[in-house]
């Protein structure tokens, strides 16, 4: 597949703590999975590739265009999309009226081919009945699904959307996840989340931070297949495994290192994703 | 040209100019302004310049200035909030900079503080008026140096509704300052006062650097400058 962003060697400080540290990766067309424990640099990254922040030292190019410069980075804005992880409105704008003014801000000029627009991705995000409403009287998933919208208005190839489902039910999520899986077709989307289930449902690929760092690269199925053979269940919660709990069937699931004879069961994503993780920090304290 | 639904640079439509864009934001912006607060400030700052009129039938220089100086400051601090914006992480990906749009919301905030100044200055009678010039001139730098202090506030935190540490911050120097700053510099003199001049030629002063400061944080970085090697 055809690389549509390509990041060489990104690192950015605050202060003493490193937020992002030589990271590098080339995402395509799809959806691909940003997972990561709080203060990973999932963010960072985002807000990095996003040009909202700029980096210490690396490059990056967005469909062809570098940043670098002020032309450059205005280049790049007009194929981005961002749906930041705390989406602020204006509160007595109508769901219309701020898309509306993100098209503008997006340059998006000519009005009725704009008005259109707005529409179309109102329509896309299923908000087209409340689109008169103020902002200030939409439930959250509501206000989210604006966020979505104004991030896709105007067609952008690459959307960066960081944590677009947390806070939202289980319904929401779910509407959510379809609206993403939509949204990835024919662009390239970065998801940044906590929920691996998102990830095992939406993305050909996932990246794994930790540390400012990227930990894995790769698919879905490869990550689960880290826990292939480590992931068993038991009567009673094995004190050398790395984690365990008892699931609703009043077996213990635990995942590391199982003993011999283990009754060893089909792993998930997330199993994969907690290896991962316990293994940069075993390097960690080697 | 105009660029339609899902066209993009890439399909070689020219984007349209600056000029257009900012006719097209016009209103929004006009609308997303903290126009209600702006409001309220503008009103108690009136109500501060009228008190030398309210108080007394025979008001003297010395309570015109005050009231007159109380007053910008006053109006300074409700121009703090100007720059807010609830949307800034939501748009701080977008092609249109964010120095047009910030000026675009100083520049429709303009002629509203002119009018308000105009008002402030006529309530004070004309027989014990600070001279008009240069008093336009202390309320002119208090103006821009709180906006300026927005801006610096914008470009050096993520924080997308600095306003109220911003006029919290503007509010204790300007409180400080008449006490901490060397007597000679003059700023907080009377017009009788033989350092009257000097004192407004550091109030240019301060213009000069609140712009500077104004020019030099509204443009967002493409690089990240460090003072210390890290």
């Amino acid at each position: 597949m055809t690389t549509t962003v390509s990041a060489a060697g990104l690192s950015l400080r605050y202060g003493l703590t490193t937020a992002l540290d030589d990271v590098s990766l080339r995402l395509t067309e799809g959806v691909t999975g940003l997972l990561g424990p709080n203060g990973a640099g999932k963010t960072t990254l985002l807000r990095v590739l996003a040009t909202a922040v700029p980096a210490d030292e690396g490059t990056f190019t967005v469909l062809g265009h570098d940043p670098r410069t002020p032309a450059g980075r205005q280049e790049t804005r007009r194929v981005l999309g961002y749906l930041p992880q705390t989406p602020g409105f204006h509160p007595d704008f109508s769901a219309f009226d701020f898309v509306d003014y993100v098209a503008i801000l997006k340059e998006l000029t000519d009005r009725t081919a704009r008005h259109n627009e707005v529409r179309r991705v109102l329509a896309e995000v299923d908000l087209s009945d409340v689109r008169g409403k103020r902002i200030k009287k939409l439930s959250g998933g509501m206000r989210q699904r604006v966020a979505l919208a104004a991030a896709l208005v105007g067609d952008p190839g690459f959307l960066v959307l960081d944590e677009p489902t947390v806070g939202l039910d289980p319904e929401q999520r779910m509407r959510f996840r379809e609206l993403i899986a939509r949204a990835g077709e024919g662009r390239t989307v970065l998801l940044s989340t906590h929920q691996t289930e998102d990830v095992a449902m939406l993305c050909h690929r996932v990246v794994v931070m930790a540390a400012g760092r990227v930990r894995f690269d790769g698919t879905p199925a490869e990550l689960t297949a880290r826990a292939a053979g480590r992931v068993w269940s038991s009567s009673e919660r094995d004190p050398n495994a790395k984690a365990g709990w008892r699931t609703g069937l009043g077996v213990f699931r635990n995942v590391g290192d199982p003993p011999p004879g283990a009754e060893l069961v089909e792993p998930t994503l997330e199993d994969g994703y907690l290896l991962t993780l316990d293994g940069m920090h075993a390097e960690a304290t080697a | 040209m105009t660029r339609e639904s899902g066209e993009t640079e890439q399909a070689g439509v020219q984007p349209p100019s600056t000029a257009r864009v900012l006719a097209q934001l016009t209103r929004p912006v006009l609308r997303a302004l903290p126009v209600r607060g702006l409001a309220a400030t503008a009103a108690v700052a009136l109500l501060i310049a009228a008190l030398p009129r309210l108080l007394s039938d025979e008001p003297d220089q010395w309570s015109a200035l005050i009231a007159l100086r109380a007053a910008a400051l006053t109006f300074a601090l409700g121009l703090a909030f100007v720059l807010d914006d609830p949307a800034r992480d939501l748009t701080s990906s977008v092609p249109t900079r964010r120095i047009l749009r910030t000026t675009l919301r100083v520049a429709l905030v303009a002629p509203f503080a002119a009018a308000w100044w105009t008002a402030a200055v006529l309530l004070i009678p004309s027989k014990i008026r600070p001279p008009v010039g240069d008093m336009t001139l202390e309320a002119a730098a208090a103006a821009v140096l709180s906006l300026a202090a927005a801006a610096a506030a914008l470009r050096f935190t993520a924080e997308p509704e600095p306003g109220q540490r911003v006029a919290a911050g503007f509010l204790v120097i300007a409180l400080v300052s008449p006490l901490a700053l060397p007597n000679d510099w003059g700023m907080y003199v009377s017009p009788t006062e033989k350092q009257w001049g000097v004192g407004h030629d550091h109030w240019a002063m301060v213009l000069v650097g609140a712009v500077a400061v104004w020019a030099a944080c509204g443009p967002e970085p493409v690089r990240r400058r460090r003072l210390i090697p890290t």
